[in-house]
Parts: structure tokens; C-alpha cells; sequence
């Protein structure tokens, strides 16, 4: 039986027929679809359609463009094409007439930045000649890979859009962004213009794993890298084609070679960024590769840098979006809500109209928002604060036609355009008006639709059963609900399940009829024209009835509902970084500070002065000395019984950074910390207010040779690239021992002998690179040498350019680094951490190298197991350049007790603070800048009320660069304003309802 | 010279040992003992000439203390010593009472790392009987480091799940933990559930109230077993352990930060009729009136560090020390987490005077209020005649980062003031030297 089965459907037996007819029979159930996405070139099949496509609009209000509207027009349409409008526009004989008395047609929105048709990407690309890495991309084309199939056009339509830039999903470097129509159709025919832009994310898919880039440095680091690799792509393309002949053929790179256009300034990039930092990290890679005019589709945090962005040549795509209200629910959960994100509660709205008010252009988008009636709602809520009217249409539909090259034929209701608008019965910038029909192409979708009849008022019923005799009463409780009651023989009884259907005219009603102490259900429906109602009716268990009824009264009109906008009463200004303690500007910089009769540790060759003053004079220390004369409209200072001191400065510290490892390998060392600043960092504040002024921001332990480091001042009111203290020497992160061995599972190296192998193979590469690229500098010929910012580095350090700071616990493997860095003519600058660093201080001693250690931290893991709280003594003694870290966001607040617990273990007064201010400037290469109070130096100082080495001494006033950036007492009052800021802002939450 | 040449050999014995130990797979516990325990005190000791901070009234200047078998017996000025007492002159000195670190994982952990070195956390939520003293490893390289920072009672307690286990005060000298016991069972350590955590939270309480439930209905039944009145119950060790806390004898150190979790907990224990003791305290500042009139001390943890709410100030837990102290509410500061940093426990208390709490204040905050919130203060807190000898001689105040801490006594031992910090430096030193000298 089996085997005779398996024969026969391998013939074309009668069975082996069958299945395919029915298989054939099923195809037109699957068609439909298919059916509807039928392009020009498609054959017909079946009938073909030519319904007239000729359409009047006539007693319209038409905004024809923002800012410009017709009253009482016309506007004519033909074959998906605006062929007339205005106020005298000739209604042609074979238009279909639409009398718009009391509606208003505007151009149809336009979103710059929606992910239309790209649900559900293709994630492998396992084939062709894609790119090493699956977060590029950039040969993907979003016409493409457009999938029309729930693509997202009836939500956007539904909010009065008729067409959509779509960007694809994943990735970093995306792929081509495309502008569909939002009509119904083919791809082929809703395609309004391809290939406009190529699409750049600064978040790296998880789709892909975790795999490099896992980190925004590793992403910032993997974008430049391709912009490098696609110019070179180019440049390598170029030279191969003029002579080929013995020359290595360079890699044909689908990804590198889509990106030409746009690495040659030819093609707009689009960034998609999730917040005002990353927005200027985006602008930040423009500015790097010549990228001109970039646009950036933004997270609704612009407003925090309008006032920069006023000056820069950008073009924004704002969302829509807005946030959700803060967890308030209880004042526990208030207690724990920040105001930074009370503040953004508040001014998201204002995002759009704060950009403006600075002159900044932008379009809008409705990506994120999957509720098309969360566009209109919060589009309103923009305009209620503040944001013009007219501005607003503008980023719907001028501003983004014009930035997608589409202003020919979209954006504005004028001859020749295409026929995309929408309807709205009223104003769409006041609450309550809704869109009626969305046009696109000519073809219309109804949106919403006013009832033509309506069954409310009082109804006479006559009946062939008495039961029903009577009269109905009918109200709309809201648009569209009904409730009711029959009133017969003065008896009340109520309707139950009281429904209209507008479309079919048809009303339902039941009610519970009592008779002999039973009751039962009466069950009736009807059908409704103008004044009167046919129907018929049901009783269980019994005949059915006719019943028939006049309309004898008006129903009341539904109240209107409207919704009621918070009352904006708050001026929040902008501060910076936006959250508790920002300021509004940077503190001022007095031409001349005084700071007079205090104990003054210069940490310079005037050691501890008593009773001294300190000059400064814009930002730069003039003289320590006594009694020295203050300057005309000096700032004076009277610091009796205080101590001054520099700055402090923090060698080691990972706060302030969006990520502080990338662990996609061993070796990252192309990946920079100063690409990922981030200012809205509570702890630099209260950095500040310990008396830190600058710290080397670094890379974490996982690799061998991590990233590249930063050293910032404390510009607390900055942005993130104020921050870094410029002229600083260059430093990069390494680290050796348990933390890189311990990264995933299956990476190299796995043992401290491996760690060693890892650095070391790596210089070997670097210095083949540099020979290559020597030859290429000498002869120029051939092909040009591809540019790895990852050998780069290491050519650096070799080069004595780049300084390294290794991250270090055994004796064991700190000298192992130095005897490499012997051989490969490198120099290692300090250990960080370096709890056995005392074991082997005099080699340290003898090459120069510093260390850099905490006070009084071990215990926690094996290798930190050795420690001593005399390890900086021992060091110091032993002739060892030694500073003092935190490694701990906190740590950092209080550095002079790390400093004073040396005192604790024998370390002298001075020296102990030269570890946490002259010798750290030393190691980290910025003496010539900070770290002691000499002339020319700047004037960065704290004013302690006592001794700094003391338990009971806190700073009063922390100075950077001549500007007072904490001062106790105006903390209090800022603690004071914060506290105000945060009730006032939770009380509007609390009144705010629901809306 | 001999002395310190056999600690050298014997570390190198241990050392090779602990080596071979590792490579077997054996726990890394067997750490290196860095110091000998002092012997016991086996003559009356006086310390003449020095200030005496007694923290039990004001400091006697130029005074003697006098103690005999770990036992203080007189203190003043001039005070009659026996035949054969021990002096030291110890003029220009300052003498106060040790330090208490009123919760610790001192013996209890080693490397914070490695999970067999580490013995806090027993399986499972609910832990009553487990005690804290059976498990304290003498040899723990953090003890000496501790007490030569003037550190000489530890109150080390098990952590984690709901119920945790038993604290126990533990003085930091001594052979081994029977003799070192300064009293078991002090405590019994509660973790309030996190209110945060919302969709956790009620049910954990409730975990909780029930454990707690189940032991009172055990000692119902076991008292009424004595009463003659019933069987005795099936022992349950889990419920045994928990009696005394019924009876208000042993206090529960209830761990709670967020002001929800303090005043669920407060109401929880007046509910239950129990003694409880807060630890943490983060929010302690919202609820004074509350905790003051329900006579609710707390046990402040980690007072140098900062509040995670961006809005509260750069000094609110600096200053949290001051504001009890303003209101009214018994207070102590304790230790951190880590043994191994149980040496900061003095800079602890300096910041809190540096923002506003009274100098002498910040001491007894480390002395005289642990003793008596953890109710040891029958024998230590304070220096008075009949109290432990366990105390310190510095040349200033300890909890100022400067003051050298030159000697302790520890139950009137005379303890070793090496550690492992500095025994490292001493041998390193050598080195230096050696490659200094080339």
C-alpha cells in the first residue's frame, strides 16, 4: 500500500492531477492582495478599471500652502493631479462634485523619516559581496526591500499623511532611504523618488549579537572606519582601474561601494539619533568627513541645544513623539522621579518651538507613534506650546518635500501637484477637529465619516402587538452611542443594547418586558429613513411582531467634548546639562580674581604659602605671593583661615560616558572615550563640590589594548566637547590580568601568557602597517593603503605620540609590560590600580614609569588580594612618580581624604597631595596646564575652610579656568530651586489629568 | 630579629602550602595569619599620663586606667595600683575606648571575588539559626588591618535571603572563635524586602510575616509543652532559634533604606511585639518624628558615599549623622559591606563631623551608641571600671585621617599592631633597598 502510493505520486497519476488543479483553484483566494499591487506595467487581468478619476471640491477652505488659505474654493483634480484651484477655479462637466461647505483641505503630511514597508528585515545577507561586518548595510536599498504588506500607510493616513520618506531598520550603516506614496498600489507605482539618502543609526541592532561594535565607542569607532573604507574603496577602485596589471585586486565591497555618493558629499546622510548627545556625536562625524548639510532625525531632546544648533548647517527631523507622564502614583514614587526627566516632561512639547524661536529648521515625523490619533494629539500639544501654526504645517509638508527633493510635486495644493491632501471638517490645529478623508493620488480613503442619519429624538410607534405601543426615546450619549427608553402607558422601561449602523441605516433595541410576574426579552430592530423607522421584533418564544414608527421630536445634540490642554503656567529656561543643578550660562570669567590671605599650597616650587594670595587674570594664574595689589574691578576674595589649593585631579575615573568598555575584541584600540561624553552626569556636580577639576575619563579593562582615553576639565554647564582639556597628551588604555582573560568564553587570550602574546603580536602588525604606508608616502604608487584606525593607535604609541595607562594588578604582569614595551621601543606611562605596583617599584623607578593607585582599596578579587594601604608610600620612597585615583564616580567627589589617608600611613603632608594634583597632572602629561599654582598655569583652584588633609575640611568654592563653578552657598540656593522646581512640576503632573 | 625571621619562614611555609592548596582545588581561605595573638593579660596594666576619653563623661586629662585580666578596675587620677602592675607611660597620649564596627562580614569574608572565601549568605530564604561566630575565620588577613586601626569589636552577621541569621560581637584578638566571642547571638538580621520592586514587594512582606508567624506559633507551643499543658513540639531548628526575638531578649537588625521599607518595618515590629533596629537608613531624614517616638534606633551604613536620587545634594548622606542626631533619633554608623575595608569605619564618622555632627558625637557614634543599641554596652562602648580593657592609644582623635593609632589592648591583650599592610611594606621595603643599594 505505501509503496504503491509513493509510485503513483511520482507519475502523473489522476491523484498527482487532482492535487494540482486544486492547488491551481486555490490561487485566486491568495491573489487578491496581489491583485491590488498591480503596477502600470502589470498585464491585466479580468476587467479592466476606468472609473472617472475627475473630482470638484467646491465651497472648501483650501490651505493651500502654510500660511496661504482660500476660503470658499475650489479645487479641481484629475487623474491623481491637481488640474485647478482657487476661489474661481472652473468646475469642469465631468467632475464628480464635492461640496466641502465647512471643511478645509490641506496638502497632504509628508513624513521624513518613517520606517514604511521595512517591518520585519531580512537579518542574514549570507550572500553576494556584503560587508566583514552585518551592522553595514549600506547596499540595501529601502525600495528594495519594501514590503507592502501591513507597511504602516494606514496608520499614517489615517493622521493625514499621503506620503513617507522609508529608512530602513537595521544596522548602523542602513542602506538608501526611498519616498513612497501612501496610496494604495504596487511599490513600483508608490514610489515618488529613490535612493535620496543613505541612512546612518548610532545604536548598533542586537539582531546581529553581541558582537563589535557592542558599545556606542565601538559604533562611534566602526561609522569612521567605514567612512574611512568606503573613500578608500573608492580611491583604491580608481588606481586599480588605470593600471591593473600587477597590482592586488582590491575587495569589491557592495557596502563600501554604495556609500560613494555619500562619502563624496554627493548624497545626504541621515542620522537616527536617541538624544541630544548623540545628536552632537552625529554632527560631530559630519564635521570629521566633510559630510555637508546632514540631516538628523532627532529624539525629541533638541530643545537642550537649540542655541547650538542655531548655528550649525543641519537638517532636523523632529519627532512626534512625547513622554509619558512621570511615575508620581505615590509621593514614595515621586521621591524617586528626577528632575531631569520632570523638566522633559515638561518642555518635549516645547521641543519644536523652542528650535524655531533659535531659527532652526526641521521636518517632522511620525516614526514611533503607532496611534494615529497620538499624532494629531500630540502635533496639537506642540502648537498649545508655542509652536506656530503655520510652522508646524510647514515640517508636515513644505519642509520635508523640499529636504526629499519632492517639492515639485508635493507638499503644497497647487496646479500641476499631485492630488494628495486631506480633509478635515475644521481647523486641525484645534482639538476636537478630525480628518474626514485622506486623498492620495486622487483616490480617496475615508478617515472618518459624519452620519447621514441620525435616530435620536421620540419616535411614535404603532404596532400590530400593544406590547410595543408606545413611544421611543432615543438620545446620543456620545457621537455614535445610543441609549434609550420606551415609554408605554406612562410606564419607563429602559433599551438595552441600543445600536446604529450608519452605513446600513439600521437601529437594534431590546428591552425586558414584565407581564404575570414574568419577564421577557423583546428584541427589535429596524431600518431608519429620515423620519421614519420600518422594523420588526421578537419575543422569545412567541410570534414575531411589525411595528413601525414616526419620528415626533428632535434628539439633543451629543455634548461636545472637548479636552481641555494644560495650562502651560511654568517658564522652565534651559539649563544645561537639563537636569538638577544646570545652569543657565557658564559661570562668568572675572578679567581678575584676588584671592587674598589664605594658606595657599602652590604644589609648585613655592610650596605652602601662609597668609598668601592668589592672582588670576582671564583664566590664567599671574602670581601667588603676599599682599599683592588687586587690579581695578578685581574680583577679591577674603580667604582668611582658609587654604587654597590647585585643582584636583582625578588619573582614573569612567563617569560622564554612554559605555565605558567596547568588548567586541581584544583589541579596540581605535575606539575613543571623547566620542561618547555625555554632560548630563550628576557626578561631575558633585565633583565639583569636592573640589575635582579635571579627570582622566578612560576606557574599561576588558581588552588587552582598549581604548583611547580623555581628559576633561569639570565644565559643568558645557557640552560634552567643551569638556575636553585641550593640549592634553594622548593616552590609551590597556589592561593585563584577570579582567581581560575573563571576556566571553571563546576569546583570546584566556591566560596572562596570552595577554602578552595579544599586545605584542599586535605592534607587529602596526609596524608592518606603517612600513606599507611609509612605502605609499614614498612612491605613491600602486594601490593607496587602506587607513586602520585600529593600527593607527598602535603606530602612535610606537611612535611616542600616544601614551599608555595600564590597567594592572600582579607584579607579575607589570613587569611583563615593561619589558615588552622594552623590546618594542615603547614607553608605558603609568599602572593604574597596581596593588602589587610596591613589589616591583624599583624597576618602575628605573624606566620611568608612574603609578597610579588607590589609598586604600584590595580585597575583591584574587589578584587584588596583596594590597597594601602602603603602596603609594612605598613607591614614593622607592622613587616612583605616584598619583591617587578613584576609579569610582564617588571616590571622586572627595580625593584630598584619599590623599589624607596617606598621611595615616607616613606619607608627607605635601607629597600626599601632590598625588592627587601635581604628580597626577605629571603622569596624564598636562603639568604645563594644571596640577600646581604657577604663573601661566590655569586658574583652577578650590578654596578649602581648612586644611584639605583633614577629616573635617570641605571645599567652599571650586574654580576652573577663572570661573567659579561651585560655590557652597549657591548650592544651597540651587538645592533650594530644584526642590521648587520638582513641586511645581509634580503639581502640574497631578492637575494634569489624563490628556 | 628571631621573632619576625620566623614569621618570614612560616609565611613562606604557608604560602607554599596555600599554593599547593589552591592547585588541589582547595578553598583559598587558608589565607596567611599575619599576626600572633597577644597573650592573655596576666599582670595588672596601667597607662599613666594620658588624656582619657572615656566617652562615659568628660575626658580625664593626665589620668590612669588601670585593668586587670581584660578587665578595666579603676580609672582617674590618682588611683592606687596594685603590686605589681605593668606601667606605661603614656603622657601626651590619648586613650578611647575601641572602635565598634557595628555590622561587619569581618571573618566571614575574605576576597570578595571568590565565592569559597566568602561565608555570608546562607541557601535559601530563611536562615534564623545560622550564627555568625561558628564560621568566624580568625586567621583573616582584614582582622589585623581592622584592629590596628583601632577597630576592636566587630559585630559580624550573615546576610542575604529574608531572615539572615545571627550576628555575634566579635573581639579582634584572640586564637580562635570560641575565645573571641565577645557575645553570640546579638542579633537577629532581617532583610526588608525591597518597595521599589512594587510587583515583588507585598508578597515578599508577606513571605515574611508568615516566617515569622510559624515561629511564634512554634514557641507557643513549646512554652505551653514547658507549662506542662501540652506535648512538646517536633523540634524545628529554623523556629528554636527565633524565641529570644519574641521574648524582645535579642533585637532584629531589620535592613531598610527607602522610607516605605523603614516604616513597614517599624509597623511590622510593633505588630509582632518585637525589638528592631534599622539598618541602612538611607531616608531615616523623612521620618524622625516617626522613628524617634517609636524609640527606633538605626545603624547608618556607608555615610562617605552618595544619594543615587540625582536631586538630593552632594552631602545628603554626609549629613544624615547630623540630622538624627538634631532630632533626636539613636544612631550608630557602621562598617561596609567589605571586611576588607573595615579599617575606613573611623573616616565614616569624620565626614559625618565635618558636616555638622558634633566631634564627640561622631565618636560615640562609634563606641558608646553601637554598645548600647546592640546591648553590649554592659562591657564595652565605653571606658568605666568593670568594662572590657579594650581600648586604644593614639596621638589624636581617630576618626581624623592623620591620627596614628599606636597601640591597642584587646580584653586587656596587648595585641600585635602588624598587619598585613604593613608587613608587606616592611618586606618590599627590603627590596627597594637591596636594588637601591646595586
Amino acid at each position: 500500500m505505501k509503496s504503491n502510493h509513493a509510485h503513483r505520486s511520482t507519475g502523473s497519476s489522476p491523484v498527482y492531477t487532482g492535487i494540482l488543479l486544486f492547488l491551481l483553484a486555490m490561487l485566486p483566494l491568495v491573489l487578491p492582495g496581489g491583485l491590488a499591487a498591480q503596477s502600470q506595467t502589470s498585464p491585466v487581468d479580468g476587467m479592466h478599471s476606468n472609473t472617472p478619476a475627475v473630482h470638484a471640491f467646491t465651497n472648501a477652505t483650501i490651505v493651500t500652502a502654510p500660511g496661504t488659505t482660500l476660503t470658499n474654493a475650489t479645487l479641481v483634480i484629475r487623474n491623481g493631479m491637481i488640474e485647478a484651484v482657487g476661489r474661481n477655479a472652473r468646475i469642469p462637466a465631468d467632475a464628480r462634485v464635492w461640496d466641502m461647505q465647512g471643511q478645509t483641505l490641506y496638502p497632504g503630511f509628508i513624513d521624513a523619516h518613517s520606517h514604511l514597508g521595512q517591518r520585519e528585515p531580512r537579518v542574514e545577507l549570507d550572500r553576494g559581496n556584503a560587508s566583514w561586518n552585518p551592522q553595514l548595510r549600506a547596499h540595501l536599498n529601502a525600495s528594495a526591500e519594501f514590503n507592502s504588506e501591513d507597511d504602516g500607510r494606514e496608520t499614517l493616513r489615517k493622521a493625514g499623511f499621503t506620503a513617507a520618506a522609508s529608512v530602513p531598520t537595521l544596522g548602523l550603516f542602513r542602506g538608501q532611504t526611498a519616498v513612497f506614496s501612501l496610496n494604495d498600489g504596487a511599490p513600483a507605482d508608490r514610489l515618488i523618488a529613490d535612493g535620496i539618502a543613505q541612512s546612518i543609526s548610532l545604536a548598533q541592532s542586537r539582531e546581529f549579537g553581541f558582537t563589535y561594535p557592542t558599545s556606542p565607542i565601538g559604533v562611534i569607532a566602526l561609522i569612521r572606519q567605514t567612512l574611512y573604507d568606503a573613500a578608500w574603496h573608492r580611491d583604491a577602485h580608481q588606481a586599480y582601474r588605470r593600471t591593473p596589471a600587477g597590482l592586488t585586486r582590491p575587495e569589491h565591497n557592495a557596502v563600501l561601494a554604495a556609500m560613494e555618493d555619500a562619502v563624496s558629499g554627493r548624497q545626504p546622510v541621515v542620522f537616527d539619533v536617541r538624544s541630544d548627545e548623540e545628536l552632537l556625536r552625529a554632527l560631530r562625524i559630519a564635521e570629521e568627513f566633510g559630510l555637508p548639510n546632514p540631516w538628523i532625525k532627532g529624539s525629541g531632546y533638541e530643545y537642550r541645544i537649540a542655541d547650538y544648533l542655531k548655528s550649525q548647517s543641519v537638517s532636523l527631523i523632529l519627532p512626534l513623539t512625547l513622554p509619558a507622564k512621570p511615575d508620581i502614583e505615590t509621593p514614595e514614587d515621586a521621591l524617586n522621579v528626577s528632575l531631569a526627566e520632570l523638566r522633559h516632561w515638561y518642555l518635549a512639547p516645547e521641543n519644536a518651538f523652542r528650535l524655531s524661536a533659535e531659527g532652526v529648521q526641521f521636518a517632522f515625523t511620525a516614526e514611533g507613534l503607532d496611534n494615529p490619533a497620538d499624532i494629531l494629539h500630540n502635533l496639537r500639544h506642540m502648537v498649545h506650546a508655542g509652536l506656530d501654526a503655520r510652522t508646524a504645517l510647514a515640517a508636515l509638508t513644505t519642509q520635508p518635500a523640499s529636504m526629499l527633493g519632492i517639492a515639485a510635486t508635493h507638499g503644497t495644493l497647487e496646479t500641476g501637484k499631485s492630488a494628495s491632501f486631506f480633509v478635515a471638517d475644521g481647523d486641525i490645529f484645534v482639538p476636537g477637529t478630525r480628518i474626514m478623508d485622506v486623498w492620495t493620488e486622487g483616490t480617496r480613503h475615508v478617515v472618518n465619516r459624519n452620519p447621514v442619519h441620525n435616530p435620536a429624538g421620540v419616535w411614535a410607534v404603532s404596532a400590530s402587538d400593544d406590547r410595543i405601543n408606545g413611544e421611543l426615546q432615543l438620545t446620543e450619549s456620545r457621537s455614535g452611542r445610543f441609549s434609550g427608553k420606551l415609554v408605554r402607558d406612562g410606564e419607563e422601561i429602559e433599551l438595552m443594547n441600543v445600536a446604529y449602523d450608519d452605513d446600513t441605516r439600521r437601529l437594534r433595541a431590546d428591552f425586558l418586558h414584565e407581564e404575570g410576574g414574568s419577564s421577557t426579552m423583546i428584541r427589535l430592530t429596524a431600518s431608519l429613513t429620515d423620519n421614519q423607522l420600518r422594523g420588526w421584533g421578537e419575543r422569545s418564544g412567541e410570534a414575531r411582531m411589525q411595528f413601525q414608527a414616526r419620528r415626533t421630536g428632535a434628539g439633543a445634540q451629543p455634548e461636545a467634548r472637548t479636552t481641555e490642554m494644560m495650562a502651560r503656567t511654568l517658564t522652565l529656561p534651559n539649563i544645561r546639562p537639563a537636569m538638577e543643578y544646570g545652569r543657565e550660562r557658564l559661570p562668568e570669567q572675572p578679567r581678575h580674581v584676588l584671592v587674598r590671605n589664605a594658606t595657599v599650597w602652590t604644589m609648585g616650587p613655592q610650596g605652602i604659602l601662609e597668609n598668601a594670595d592668589l592672582l588670576v587674570r582671564e583664566g590664567r594664574v599671574v602670581e601667588v605671593g603676599q599682599s599683592l595689589r588687586a587690579p581695578r574691578n578685581a574680583t577679591v576674595i577674603d580667604a582668611e583661615g582658609k587654604h587654597v589649593t590647585p585643582g584636583l585631579i582625578d588619573a582614573h575615573l569612567h563617569s560622564g560616558v554612554t559605555g565605558v568598555n567596547e568588548v567586541g575584541n581584544a583589541i579596540t584600540a581605535e575606539v575613543r572615550m571623547r566620542d561618547v561624553l555625555n554632560i548630563h552626569n550628576i557626578w561631575m556636580y558633585r565633583q565639583l563640590a569636592g573640589g575635582l577639576t579635571t579627570a582622566h575619563v578612560m576606557h574599561g579593562s576588558a581588552n588587552a589594548i582598549g581604548g583611547q582615553n580623555v581628559t576633561l576639565k569639570m565644565r559643568w554647564g558645557g557640552l560634552s566637547h567643551d569638556l575636553p582639556l585641550d593640549g592634553a597628551r594622548r593616552t590609551i588604555k590597556f589592561a593585563l590580568g584577570e579582567n581581560p582573560k575573563r571576556v566571553g568564553t571563546d576569546r583570546y587570550p584566556n591566560t596572562r601568557m596570552g595577554v602578552e602574546q595579544i599586545i605584542a603580536d599586535r605592534f607587529r602588525m602596526a609596524e608592518d602597517y606603517r612600513s606599507a604606508r611609509e612605502a605609499w608616502e614614498r612612491d605613491q604608487a600602486g594601490i593607496p593603503p587602506r587607513r586602520d584606525l585600529r593600527l593607527d593607535a598602535l603606530v602612535d604609541i610606537l611612535e611616542g605620540n600616544l601614551d599608555v595607562h595600564s590597567h594592572s594588578y600582579r607584579q607579575d604582569e607589570i613587569l611583563m609590560l615593561m619589558r615588552l614595551a622594552d623590546d618594542m621601543g615603547f614607553r608605558v606611562a603609568s599602572f593604574h590600580h597596581s596593588l602589587e605596583a610596591f613589589k616591583v617599584a624599583p624597576e618602575l623607578a628605573e624606566r620611568g614609569i608612574g603609578a597610579v593607585v588607590w589609598s586604600d582599596w584590595g580585597g575583591f578579587k584574587i589578584e587584588a588580594y596583596d594590597n597594601t594601604n602602603y603602596n603609594a608610600r612605598l613607591l614614593h620612597e622607592a622613587g616612583v612618580v605616584t598619583s591617587l585615583h578613584s576609579d569610582d564616580s564617588q571616590i571622586a567627589t572627595r580625593m584630598n581624604w584619599e590623599a589624607a589617608k596617606l598621611v595615616r600611613t607616613g606619607v608627607d603632608r605635601e607629597v600626599a597631595l601632590s598625588m592627587v594634583t601635581s604628580r597626577t597632572a605629571e603622569l596624564l602629561g598636562i603639568q604645563d596646564r594644571v596640577g600646581s599654582l604657577e604663573p601661566g598655569k590655569d586658574a583652577d583652584f578650590v578654596i578649602w575652610n581648612g586644611d584639605p588633609l583633614s577629616t573635617m575640611t570641605i571645599p567652599e568654592q571650586t574654580w576652573v579656568d577663572g570661573r567659579r563653578y561651585f560655590d557652597i552657598r549657591e548650592d544651597a540656593e540651587l538645592r533650594r530651586a530644584v526642590e521648587r522646581e520638582r513641586a511645581d512640576l509634580i503639581r502640574l503632573i497631578m492637575e494634569a489629568g489624563n490628556d | 630579629m628571631t621573632n619576625s625571621h620566623l614569621v618570614h619562614v612560616m609565611q613562606s611555609v604557608m604560602k607554599t602550602v596555600l599554593l599547593a592548596l589552591l592547585l588541589t582545588g582547595f578553598s583559598a581561605m587558608t589565607a596567611l595569619a599575619q599576626t600572633t595573638p597577644a597573650p592573655r593579660q596576666s599582670q595588672p596594666v596601667a597607662l599613666v599620663g594620658g588624656t582619657i576619653h572615656t566617652l562615659a563623661g568628660e575626658a580625664i586629662e593626665n589620668g590612669t586606667i588601670l585593668f586587670e585580666d581584660g578587665i578595666i578596675t579603676a580609672i582617674g587620677v590618682d588611683i592606687a595600683l596594685p603590686e605589681g602592675t605593668l606601667t606605661e607611660d603614656v603622657t601626651g597620649r590619648h586613650i578611647y575606648p575601641g572602635l565598634i564596627d557595628g555590622w561587619s562580614q569581618l571573618g566571614l569574608f575574605e576576597i570578595g571575588a571568590v565565592d569559597m572565601t566568602v561565608d555570608v549568605n546562607e541557601q535559601g530564604p530563611v536562615n534564623p539559626n545560622v550564627m555568625a561566630e561558628r564560621a568566624f575565620h580568625p586567621e583573616s588577613r582584614h582582622i589585623a588591618v581592622a584592629r590596628s586601626a583601632g577597630i576592636l569589636t566587630a559585630v559580624s552577621s550573615p546576610g542575604g535571603g529574608l531572615v539572615s541569621g545571627q550576628s555575634a560581637a566579635m573581639a579582634l584578638d584572640g586564637w580562635a572563635w570560641d575565645e573571641m566571642t565577645v557575645r553570640a547571638r546579638v542579633a537577629m538580621m532581617v532583610n526588608w524586602p525591597n518597595p521599589n520592586n512594587a510587583r515583588a514587594y507585598s508578597g515578599q512582606v508577606d513571605e515574611l510575616r508568615a516566617a515569622f508567624a510559624d515561629a511564634r506559633a512554634y514557641k507557643q507551643a513549646f512554652d505551653a509543652a514547658v507549662a506542662g499543658n501540652a506535648v512538646r513540639p517536633g523540634f524545628d531548628s529554623r523556629w528554636h532559634a527565633m524565641m529570644e526575638v519574641f521574648d524582645r531578649d535579642q533585637p532584629v537588625v531589620v535592613s531598610a533604606n527607602e522610607v516605605r521599607a523603614m516604616q513597614d518595618a517599624i509597623t511590622w515590629a510593633s505588630e509582632e511585639n518585637i525589638r528592631i533596629i534599622l539598618l541602612g537608613g538611607r531616608d531615616a531624614h523623612l521620618i524622625t518624628d516617626h522613628l524617634r517616638e517609636t524609640d527606633t534606633p538605626v545603624l547608618i551604613t556607608s555615610v562617605q558615599a552618595s544619594p543615587s536620587r540625582w536631586w538630593e545634594s552632594y552631602h545628603a548622606w554626609y549629613e544624615l549623622p547630623r540630622q538624627l542626631h538634631e532630632a533626636g533619633v539613636t544612631f550608630a554608623i557602621v562598617g561596609t559591606s567589605s571586611a576588607a575595608n573595615a579599617n575606613r569605619l573611623p573616616f565614616e564618622a569624620g565626614t559625618a563631623a565635618a558636616f555638622g555632627l558634633p566631634l564627640d558625637e561622631a565618636l560615640k557614634s562609634l563606641t558608646v551608641y553601637p554598645a548600647q543599641i546592640l546591648g553590649l554596652d554592659d562591657v564595652i562602648g565605653s571606658l568605666e571600671p568593670g568594662k572590657h580593657a579594650s581600648l586604644m592609644i593614639t596621638d589624636g582623635n581617630p576618626v581624623e585621617y592623620a591620627t596614628q593609632v599606636l597601640q591597642v589592648y584587646v580584653r586587656g591583650r596587648k595585641s600585635d599592631m602588624n598587619d598585613a599592610h604593613k608587613e608587606l611594606y616592611q618586606r618590599y621595603l627590603q627590596k627597594v633597598q637591596e636594588y637601591q643599594g646595586e
